[in-house]
């Protein structure tokens, strides 16, 4: 006899509650504005965090930033339920203009992965419905040349 | 430092939304199917292992102690004594019955293992270890190969057990 089967699924309403510098970053994507924060060193990190990772001391001022940057690696991905593109598309680092590090996202280059390549210069495409959540950002987008 | 020219700085917002949510497929296997497809029929099947002779209730394909194959299915008429049991005061999400209510382990005349489900027709206040239950069946329409297929279990009447057994 053939084994049943059924769908099972497991959900978790979590809130999360956030610090001041993470508060005040998803605040600015709200706004359709992207901030980073001043780590020691002078650095700059985007997303905001409230410890720098490398010395774990408290960071310091917000930034405001161009919402533009370089693809610095990337993987190609098929679509699936709860992505934020309806089409295949690339998980990416991009190194924000101004910033230290890299910034994880997607990148929407219409569903041709011979338009992705390291290097190349994408910008922030704003959703239209804005709640001040990472997801205010729909993914990055090729700059224009 | 000096705070950058421009737009002042939004007001911080102070928690976000973080759902979890994992799909998955339960698949019962060969063994629990058997179970399963006793319930829509409203029977409690049970399992002997050939080796040690411990009977599962619900039974899986393989002894977890033996790794034997179990030998074929029987009937237990479904009596059994609350093993122990909790009570569940407190609302929380997704819950679908409305506290407070009683899930027990029941202990089945026959079987060797225990098997979970909630007790009712009986105030939580009075649900006590060592209290014999029966199952309580839902209607022919909504019998399924499902736990579900029995609403929940009842006190019998009969005090298998005393208060000096309770935990």
């Amino acid at each position: 006899m053939t084994s049943l089967s059924a769908p099972y699924t497991v959900e978790f309403p979590f809130d999360r509650t956030v610090g001041p510098k993470v508060g005040t970053f998803l605040a600015g994507l709200r706004e359709a504005r992207l901030f980073g924060v001043r780590a020691p060193g002078g650095r700059v990190l985007c997303p905001a965090v409230e410890f720098d990772p490398e010395t774990a001391e408290e960071t310091g001022e917000l930034v405001e930033l161009a919402g533009e940057g370089t693809v610095v690696s990337w993987t190609w991905v098929s679509t699936r339920e709860g992505d934020p593109l309806p089409h295949d598309f690339a998980w990416a680092l991009v190194a924000i203009d101004g910033t230290d590090g890299s910034f994880f996202h997607a990148v929407d280059v219409g569903g041709d992965p011979g338009r992705m390549s390291t290097g190349m210069r994408v910008r922030v495409r704003w959703r239209e419905v804005r709640v001040g959540e990472i997801g205010d950002i729909g993914c990055f987008e090729p700059v224009p040349v | 430092m000096s705070a950058e020219p421009g737009p002042p700085l939004p007001q911080p917002i102070t928690s976000v939304k973080s759902p979890f949510r994992m799909d998955y497929t339960y698949v019962a296997g060969a063994g629990r199917s058997v179970f399963l497809r006793g319930l829509a029929e409203r029977k409690l099947l049970a399992r002997r292992c050939p080796g040690c002779s411990q009977v599962y209730l619900p039974p899986p394909e393989f002894c977890s102690r033996c790794l034997t194959e179990l030998e074929a299915p029987f009937e237990l008429d479904g009596r059994g004594t609350i093993a122990t049991f909790c009570v569940v005061s407190f609302p929380f999400p997704g819950q679908t019955i409305e506290a407070p209510y009683v899930v027990a382990h029941i202990h089945h005349h026959g079987a060797d293992t225990r098997l979970m489900h909630l007790i009712g027709d009986v105030a939580p206040d009075e649900v006590r270890i060592g209290m014999e239950v029966e199952p309580v069946w839902v209607g022919e329409d909504q019998l399924t190969t499902s736990m579900t297929s029995i609403r929940h279990y009842r006190p019998t009447g009969v005090a298998i057990g005393s208060e000096s057994t309770r935990a």
